[in-house]
């Protein structure tokens, strides 16, 4: 053997970095059978699962997870088609005592299934592809916003995906809004707008006014926000400057969750690779990231480490925060809404399960209850059963709906006149079940907090 | 009461197994007895490690030899007990470079193929490989599972006319002068299949021939008809890791060494092993140090087993033999070779042949080679199929892939079913009634349950060996009740609760030697389990004391409800009752 056959990699890693993931960074493949050694089957995580308390066929997390990884083997590949069932919603990563990485391990498995085991001529893959690629799709749509929503609400359309591309046609699309947020953002002057009106919040609050100020943030909006919502974008930009934040707005694409959730982790990972670095770029900056979505800030935070290895992720990964979470860590919201009021009061509050997971589910009623007079009803610990593009398949439509029952009956009880919630997936669901229109937490914000000004401006279906 | 065969062997391991198989081929009236399950002695107690001979390639090269000659044989006569996963001899940079030429140059005189990789090249392969191991031969080891290739060849001998009797154990040789012509045996249970709780009774079996293939026992056996047999049991432990953490066999290159190997087994992976004599085969100390020490040494190799799960360790005795005078001192250095002790060349005491040494991987050429022996002791002329004849289990694999579908099954589960039942999948798997999961760790259904229970009675533990049931993580955690609970309505409940009784007790013979870490979580999760929700330390059908029905109340009644109402799964709903 010559020697420049020998590794060249000198570094000896301590057994304290161990990582199953870096251990071995030349492998293409993750081998997450080491994973299964933390589950003891306490089966916690099988009757914390919306699918399987609905879906008797629907093998459950345990199985999906730890156990088909330990009955894995080098050259057996099979990854059962029960893994298709899994919407994703990640509560069994929150209700595993052991730290079994569970989510991890079916991302992983589903991909691997997509991968290797799913015709790519098959319709259920393109019907797939192009649900997770939400983002290309309301891209072209929002360029004619109006002829699309149009489009989209004809029945022939609705058959058309029904029977062919088997999306379900008891639901109807989301309308796109007619300028999208980055639109109104390039409008408005972008960050140079922002910096102005930073500055003079910071003034009249009394705080430094200098441009050496830590008070920036990078806004990962999401496709949602974008395209569907801007007055969640608009609101979380006029409540962050209202306490002097500058507010960034880099390049970004999906943040993967839709991907995630069908196996299309190529795709996720094309799209890892605009987020990462654009992030990574304002965090060198001094700006932290601040996602309104918590299926968007779950996975800068959770699921980018745990599935690519791309220079700069851990930096976004620790760097990320949710709205709401940074403003109650770094201001004092409470000092703040003391005495104010809205037009909203009466609220009734549902916690998506990816908020759940980042201990999040608590914060919004806690922080919006101190505004006078507001009544927020928190509507239970259920899932709300759509998990992002899950509930848009026909075949899950079913099964989508029942696991949210205990959820429109909860709504419907509560004494309110709007529905709340972080998630934009939850928010179809909740109004698709109930009839409700759904706001965001930051939508009540920026009416407690700001008065008049560009709040009145706002166009659309905003709280104004 | 006494009964008549032509050859008796004594001993249900991989030798008595094979030699009975050979023998009932080729034509002869073959009687097994063994004390305990099949596997019982050393045989239940090893770590599968199918060797390509490249082992024994410098100190053995005979069996060497014989090693790669064997392994092709069971690849064709029993491809559903093994799995060729390649092997490893691993070089660290403080190991011999002078060793591992002669290894290397060994492996080519026996013709064992090898090749040199590259530290990086082997951990290609083997991505868990310390960063610093410094190169590798890589030859054909695999690993076989010592029970299903012991099963399967007493379940041929059986259907080649053979009588296998487990739980007999041999309490007397029967012998007249110079001339040993049966045995006394104590059946636990009558003779038969298994059942738990029927009476004992004991039998006399007279043969024309006896074999004593009791390995580390056999001592033991001859000292019944006053004959010596210097077996030297030495001990080895080995320990179960809960994942397979490498899919090849990985052994250490250097010259001998303790815990220097590692075998990807089923789901798991086992470490071996130590070497040390002991007085008695049946008492030992088993102690922690021994399972410590040898995870941190084969740690050297794969980093990760230091903080990886173990799920049980146990020990295994080796019958290592060697002829008088020959006075090795160090264990490691006694020949791996079988004996042929036949007592009347020996001892002038005709009759017996006892069988002493040798190894799994050449079990079969071990029993073809005594049966000729046999047969010629007894002028039996016939030739031996052993080599050409798959067992059963092992005929057209190449089939299987295709049929895996047809069992509605979903696919990990299909896909360890058949690898463990090979080419009876068909007729133990297709079935119309429910077929669910018993043993989720090990994916093992009703139907393999219910097969191996037809095959063994009532006794669970010879159900384990048969499918892998509770061999897994949770070691029975989930399915020793479930097991036992389908000995019903065959065996009534009393049977059951001694088979689960027994299958428990078992298991945590094992599990004791692993409990820190998740092992520890999962064996007090077992006992909450088993101790608190299923009651049965205390359960009054086992202790047999009356329950005062008259100290539970009459339960909740509607009117005692509370509020009507529906409650909801998440314990309420938070929103109602306007306290917010």
């Amino acid at each position: 053997m010559s020697d420049a056959a020998q590794p060249t990699d000198e570094h000896v890693p301590t057994d304290d970095d161990f990582e199953p993931i870096e251990v071995f960074p030349e492998s293409t493949e993750m081998d997450l059978r080491p994973g299964a050694d933390n589950c003891y089957k306490c089966s916690t995580c099988d009757t914390n699962c919306p699918v399987a308390e609905v879906d008797d066929e629907f093998p459950g997390p345990k199985f999906q997870g730890p156990e088909q990884w330990r009955l894995k083997r080098q050259d057996d590949h099979d990854i059962d088609d029960s893994v298709m069932k899994c919407s994703n919603c990640m509560r069994c990563d929150h209700a595993c005592p052991s730290e079994v990485p569970l989510s991890q391990m079916h991302n992983t498995a589903r991909g691997e299934y997509v991968e290797k085991q799913m015709s790519k001529r098959s319709l259920e893959y393109w019907r797939n592809r192009l649900l997770s690629n939400y983002r290309t799709m309301a891209h072209l749509g929002s360029k004619v916003p109006r002829l699309t929503n149009f489009m989209m609400g004809l029945g022939v359309t609705r058959v058309f995906n029904e029977k062919v591309l088997k999306i379900t046609s008891e639901r109807e699309f989301p309308a796109f809004a007619t300028e999208t947020f980055r639109e109104w953002w390039d409008a408005r002057g972008g960050y140079a707008t922002s910096r102005e009106r930073a500055r003079a919040a910071r003034e009249a609050r009394g705080e430094k006014t200098t441009a050496e100020t830590d008070k920036r943030i990078a806004y990962f909006h999401g496709c949602y926000s974008n395209y569907n919502t801007p007055e969640v974008g608009k609101a979380l930009v006029r409540v962050y400057e209202h306490f002097g934040y500058e507010v960034m707005v880099p390049d970004q694409r999906c943040s993967g969750t839709p991907m995630y959730a069908n196996g299309m982790l190529g795709d996720a990972e094309r799209a890892a690779k605009t987020n990462v670095p654009e992030l990574a770029a304002a965090i060198e900056e001094g700006a932290d990231v601040i996602a309104s979505c918590t299926s968007c800030s779950m996975s800068l935070r959770q699921e980018y480490p745990e599935l690519f290895d791309i220079d700069g992720v851990h930096e976004v990964s620790n760097n990320t925060w949710e709205g709401l979470e940074y403003l109650r860590v770094h201001e004092d919201l409470k000092g703040e809404l003391e005495g104010t009021t809205t037009d909203l009061p009466n609220l009734a509050y549902h916690a998506p399960c990816h908020a759940r997971n980042q201990g999040l589910d608590g914060q919004a009623i806690e922080v919006l209850s101190a505004i006078d007079g507001v009544e927020a009803h928190d509507v239970g610990d259920s899932c709300s059963g759509i998990s992002g593009t899950y509930g848009w398949k026909a075949e899950n439509y079913d099964t989508s709906m029942k696991i949210g029952e205990e959820m429109f009956e909860h709504m419907e009880a509560a004494d309110a006149t709007h529905g709340l919630t972080e998630c934009p997936t939850c928010s179809m669901q909740m109004e698709h079940g109930t009839g409700y229109d759904i706001l965001h937490p930051l939508e009540i914000l920026a009416d407690a907090l700001l008065d008049g000004g560009e709040t009145q401006s706002s166009s659309g279906t905003g709280p104004a | 009461m006494a009964t008549d065969t032509e050859v008796l062997v004594l001993g249900g391991g991989s030798t008595g197994c094979g030699i009975a198989r050979d023998l009932a081929m080729r034509g002869l009236e073959v009687t097994l007895v063994e004390r305990g399950n099949l596997t019982h002695g050393t045989t239940g107690r090893m770590h599968g490690l199918l060797h390509s001979g490249g082992r024994y390639a410098v100190s053995d090269q005979a069996s060497a030899r014989e090693c790669i000659q064997e392994v092709d044989v069971l690849q064709d006569i029993a491809g559903h007990c093994i799995e060729m996963t390649g092997g490893l001899f691993v070089q660290r940079p403080e190991d011999s470079d002078e060793y591992f030429q002669k290894k290397l140059t060994g492996c080519r005189e026996c013709d064992i193929p090898a090749r040199v990789l590259s530290g990086a090249e082997a951990r290609r392969i083997e991505p868990y490989l310390a960063k610093d191991v410094k190169r590798a031969i890589q030859v054909p080891d695999g690993a076989v599972d010592p029970f299903r290739l012991c099963v399967a060849n007493a379940h041929d001998a059986e259907r080649h006319g053979a009588r296998i009797e487990t739980h007999a154990e041999v309490v007397d040789l029967l012998r007249e002068g110079d001339d040993i012509y049966g045995v006394t045996v104590r059946h636990d249970s009558g003779p038969g299949k298994r059942t738990h709780k029927t009476p004992g009774t004991t039998e006399d079996i007279t043969a024309d021939y006896v074999v004593n293939a009791t390995g580390a026992w056999a001592g033991q056996i001859g000292a019944m008809a006053d004959l010596e047999v210097a077996v030297r049991p030495s001990k080895g432990v080995m320990t179960i890791m809960n994942v397979r953490q490498v899919d090849t066999v990985i052994n250490r290159c250097r010259p001998k060494g303790d815990a220097d190997i590692i075998v990807p087994h089923e789901t798991t992976a086992i470490l071996g092993t130590t070497d040390e004599e002991v007085e008695d085969p049946d008492d030992y100390p088993e102690e922690q140090w021994e399972v410590d020490l040898m995870i941190a040494t084969l740690a050297e190799l794969v980093p990760i087993l230091k903080e990886a799960r173990t799920i049980r360790s146990f020990w295994g005795v080796r019958p290592l033999y060697e002829p008088p005078g020959t006075g090795t001192e160090d264990p490691t250095d006694i020949t791996r070779d079988f004996f042929l002790l036949d007592h009347a060349e020996r001892d002038g005491v005709g009759g017996m042949t006892s069988i002493v040494g040798g190894k799994l991987t050449t079990s079969r050429l071990m029993a073809e080679k005594i049966s000729d022996h046999i047969c010629d002791k007894l002028g039996h002329s016939a030739s031996c199929d052993t080599a050409d004849v798959p067992l059963p289990g092992s005929e057209n694999l190449e089939a299987l892939e295709d049929a895996m579908d047809e069992f509605g099954l979903r696919s990990p589960v299909a896909r360890r079913s058949t690898q463990r039942l090979g080419s009876r999948s068909r007729e133990v798997l297709q079935t119309t009634d429910p077929n669910p999961v018993i043993c989720n760790c090990e994916s093992v259904t009703r139907a393999e349950v219910q097969d191996a229970i037809a095959q063994s009675g009532s006794d669970l533990n010879a159900v384990r060996i048969r499918t892998r049931a509770s061999m897994g993580n949770c070691q029975g955690g989930f399915c020793c009740q479930l097991l036992a609970n389908e000995l019903h309505p065959e065996y009534d409940e009393e049977t059951a609760r001694a088979a689960y009784d027994e299958l428990f007790q078992e298991r945590w013979k094992g599990e004791r030697h692993a409990l820190w870490g998740e092992q520890l979580s999962q064996a007090m999760l077992k006992y909450a389990l088993h101790a608190t929700t299923y009651n049965a330390d205390g359960d009054p059908a086992r202790t047999g004391t009356d329950v005062n029905f008259e100290a539970f109340d009459g339960g909740q009644t509607d009117t005692e409800a509370g509020p009507s109402g529906v409650v909801a799964t998440d314990g309420g709903p938070r929103n109602r009752g306007g306290d917010q």
